[in-house]
């Protein structure tokens, strides 16, 4: 059924497309142009014929696509057979309670309308019809952003660009792509006509249609990369979905048909302008002109193709990215005087090949070749200030984890860990292993904070396909993909653990690797720390076999104070089920275990940890330590700064899917 | 009128372009009780937060126990003040580990499932 949405959606695309295009041609192009050749009327009617032709059946195999579209969509959203969509009524709640039944009534409006303007059109040689047309034909090609990505919301700041940009890409197809058409046929007829008049048509209607193309194409080129950039996402979601490949063939595509429309300018069109020329030559150039058009009408077709297909795809930002290259370019890796020195020189790049360009459009030779020189040397000079940059990478490197950051993934991986790893990298993980001595490399330390410098992917890849030259082997036989990402959020937690027991009762704005998320139960109700973070900074306490109860009797006394500020606090028992202490909360034992990474048996009995809104570490106290635990003034004005951290961007890992 | 040779050129530039009503699909985004975690006592409701906005008409969850059968009270519920969240009631349910099925149609007609499991009681 999915090669029967993929024709249905090509068709009824390309249908919409041409309806408009029919309507901006009539009232952009062909009118103004005939005026100025009153004698071409022979020629005007008979254009007119064969584009009221053209726009009836546009509308035709709009309805009957539209109307094939809702039933496949009717059939898929109900999980019923096609031939029960119907008696069961899944029809009408598609059209009355989704949003693309909402617009798909608008669109049937939309039609009604269309073709009462094409009927009246056709008896009267009023002007209105034909404006109230192109209007409503505006409407059903912008209306089918209703069909697609551009009516779902992610994030809503962004919504208010993402639905105009993607009507607006719409619109420009429509008056580039689907004039196309109409053009074609212009052209033929003027050079079936062959009169000097009819030449002149031609002529009026090319340069029209050449400003309008212009306009189309900044359009698009605006609209395309702001839709892009929403649902792409990222360079490795477009080099490395089959979502973000399709794109970048659409792009190439489309950069063919404006070298194709920029021959038609610069060599076709002066001749056709030539006003002193033979007419048999200004013919010729009609013809050329013509031949050129369908060639891009072709390619608009194949760009059709890949938005049918495209249509139905996950977007990049949803699917992991297989990376094609060994390398990726890692800006953390740059220092931040160098990576000003790039952005300078990405900016003069853009600089010279648009001089190239103009200067090469324009004939300049020695301006071109001044401006290929400055461009060789910037290249160089991006080159060599990226170089620290240029990390390896893998295929997996920009793979998210399937498995959330959280206790439970922590908990399945602790004794994968103990099964697999402890050999080499040791119970501890410090890569002190009894096999250790004996191996040609050294096993990594898994408990630096380096560990943190690398993309979770590339460890994947590792835990997967082994490294050092197979050193250490890979484990993507022996365990399945979930169980090594479990294996890899246990060696995150376990790290981040032992980065905690170095953090000090200052606050650090370093960057911090963050607690894995769980689920607690405090007095009665259920909640989670990613979603208590998400408020403000949290201070969990953490202790085991004696409850430290007077300082949770004087958190409690100044709870007031504490929670106006912005603090909420989590008190965990580690070795048993819950009491009755204040802030004590009631959780699993695989909790309990994840937690007891983030405390060490030195402490003194008692050890509590700030988090910020990230739920990364920023301030440990222990009962043992100097200065001990921090007084309620400490933790008011620590509670002030932390809340200061700004809250990392929203990260697709996080996503359970 | 030379420049769309220049639009020619920035396209090139830009490399990124052309796209168009492309289609994504409503995931999972978080869930209450969370994905895979044991909660004390039995939840009331669960809620399950999607990364895009759902139609109600063709979105539903089911919650089931270890023999399969249904611990839901009621259908599941989106809230119009919150459209990509669904909530359904749960019976008070017994220690255990429980099913959630979800079926979710995003706005932009895609359908998507999944399932995870939580637990109740002691992990």
């Amino acid at each position: 059924m999915d090669s029967f949405l993929v024709a249905t959606r090509i068709l009824h695309y390309a249908a919409s497309a041409v309806l408009e295009g029919v309507f901006v041609f009539w009232i952009l192009i062909a009118w103004p142009a005939f005026r100025r050749a009153d004698a071409a009327q022979g020629l005007r009617s008979r254009l007119d014929r064969r584009l009221f032709t053209l726009a009836w059946w546009c509308l035709i195999v709009a309805f009957v696509t539209g109307g094939a579209w809702l039933f496949i969509l009717g059939s898929q959203m109900s999980g019923m057979p096609l031939s029960a969509v119907l008696p069961a009524g899944v029809l009408v709640i598609v059209l009355t309670q989704t949003h693309f039944g909402t617009a798909w009534l608008i669109r049937l409006a939309l039609v009604a309308i269309l073709a009462g303007c094409l009927v009246v059109q056709r008896f009267t040689r009023n002007q209105v019809p034909a404006v109230i047309g192109a209007l409503a034909a505006a409407a059903f090609v912008a209306s089918l952003a209703w069909a697609g990505h551009g009516a779902a919301a992610e994030d809503v700041p962004f919504d208010a660009i993402h639905l105009p940009a993607d009507i607006l890409h719409l619109l420009a197809t429509g008056a580039w792509l689907g004039a196309l058409v109409p053009l074609g046929m212009l052209l033929a007829e003027a050079r079936r006509e062959g009169s000097a008049d009819a030449v002149t048509a031609a002529q009026a209607a090319t340069l029209r249609f050449s400003t309008l193309g212009l306009t189309c194409v900044g359009t698009l080129l605006v609209t395309g990369v702001v839709n892009t950039w929403f649902l792409a996402g990222t360079v490795a979601a477009l080099v490395g979905t089959l979502y973000g490949q399709l794109l970048l063939v659409k792009v190439a595509l489309f950069v063919v048909m404006i070298a194709v429309a920029s021959r038609n300018r610069r060599r076709f069109i002066p001749r056709l302008t030539d006003v002193a020329g033979k007419t048999a030559d200004r013919l010729l150039a009609v013809f050329q002109l013509r031949r050129n058009v369908l060639t891009e009408a072709g390619i608009g077709v194949l760009v059709l193709g890949i938005v049918g297909v495209i249509g139905i795809l996950p977007p990049g930002l949803h699917t992991e990215p297989n990376w094609p290259l060994p390398f990726r370019l890692d800006f953390g890796e740059i220092a931040p005087r160098i990576q000003t020195v790039l952005w300078v020189v990405v900016f003069a790049l853009a600089v010279c090949i648009t001089v190239v360009a103009i200067t090469a459009w324009r004939r300049h030779h020695r301006l071109t070749t001044a401006s290929v020189a400055a461009l060789i040397v910037f290249v160089a000079i991006g080159c060599v200030a990226a170089w620290p940059g240029i990390v390896r990478a893998y295929p997996t490197t920009y793979y998210a984890s399937t498995q959330p950051y959280s206790a439970p993934s922590v908990a399945r991986g602790a004794p994968l860990y103990a099964a697999n790893c402890t050999p080499c990298h040791g119970a501890d993980g410090r890569g002190d292993g009894p096999l250790a001595k004996s191996l040609p490399t050294r096993p990594a330390d898994l408990t630096e904070s380096h560990l943190f410098a690398h993309k979770a992917g590339d460890i994947f890849w590792w835990v997967s396909n082994g490294s050092d030259n197979h050193v250490m082997p890979g484990f993507a036989a022996k365990l399945t993909s979930d169980q090594r990402w479990d294996l890899i959020n246990f060696v995150f937690a376990r790290a981040a653990g032992i980065i905690a027991d170095q953090a000090t009762s200052h606050i650090s704005t370093a960057a911090a690797p963050p607690l894995p998320d769980f689920a607690y139960e405090q007095s009665g109700a259920q909640n989670t720390l990613s979603q208590t973070s998400k408020t403000g900074p949290v201070l969990i306490v953490l202790y085991a076999a004696r409850v430290p109860l007077a300082r949770l009797e004087q958190l409690a006394g100044s709870g007031q104070r504490l929670s106006g500020a912005g603090l909420h606090i989590i008190a965990v028992r580690l070795d048993s089920s819950a009491g009755k202490a204040p802030f004590e909360v009631d959780v699993s034992d695989d909790v309990r275990a994840m937690l007891d990474l983030f405390r060490t048996s030195t402490d003194g009995g008692e050890t509590e940890l700030m988090l910020d809104r990230n739920g990364s570490v920023r301030a440990r106290w222990t009962a043992s330590k100097n200065g001990g635990l921090a007084d309620t003034a400490t933790l008011l004005s620590d509670t002030v700064l932390v809340a200061r951290i700004p809250v990392a961007a929203a990260n697709h890992a996080g996503h359970a899917h | 009128m030379n420049s769309r040779i220049i639009a020619a050129a920035l396209a090139l530039v830009a490399t990124l372009t052309t796209t168009s009503p492309l289609l994504a699909h409503a995931f999972l985004d978080h869930s209450d009780p969370a994905v895979g975690s044991t909660v004390p006592s039995s939840p009331t409701v669960i809620h399950l937060w999607f990364t895009q906005e759902l139609e109600p008409a063709f979105s539903w969850v089911t919650v089931s126990d270890q023999s399969g059968a249904a611990v839901t009270d009621g259908n599941a519920t989106v809230d119009p003040s919150s459209p990509a969240e669904m909530t359904v009631k749960l019976k008070s349910l017994s220690p255990g580990t429980y099913t959630v099925k979800w079926h979710a149609l995003s706005v932009d007609t895609h359908t998507t499932e999944g399932d995870f499991n939580f637990t109740v009681g002691k992990g």
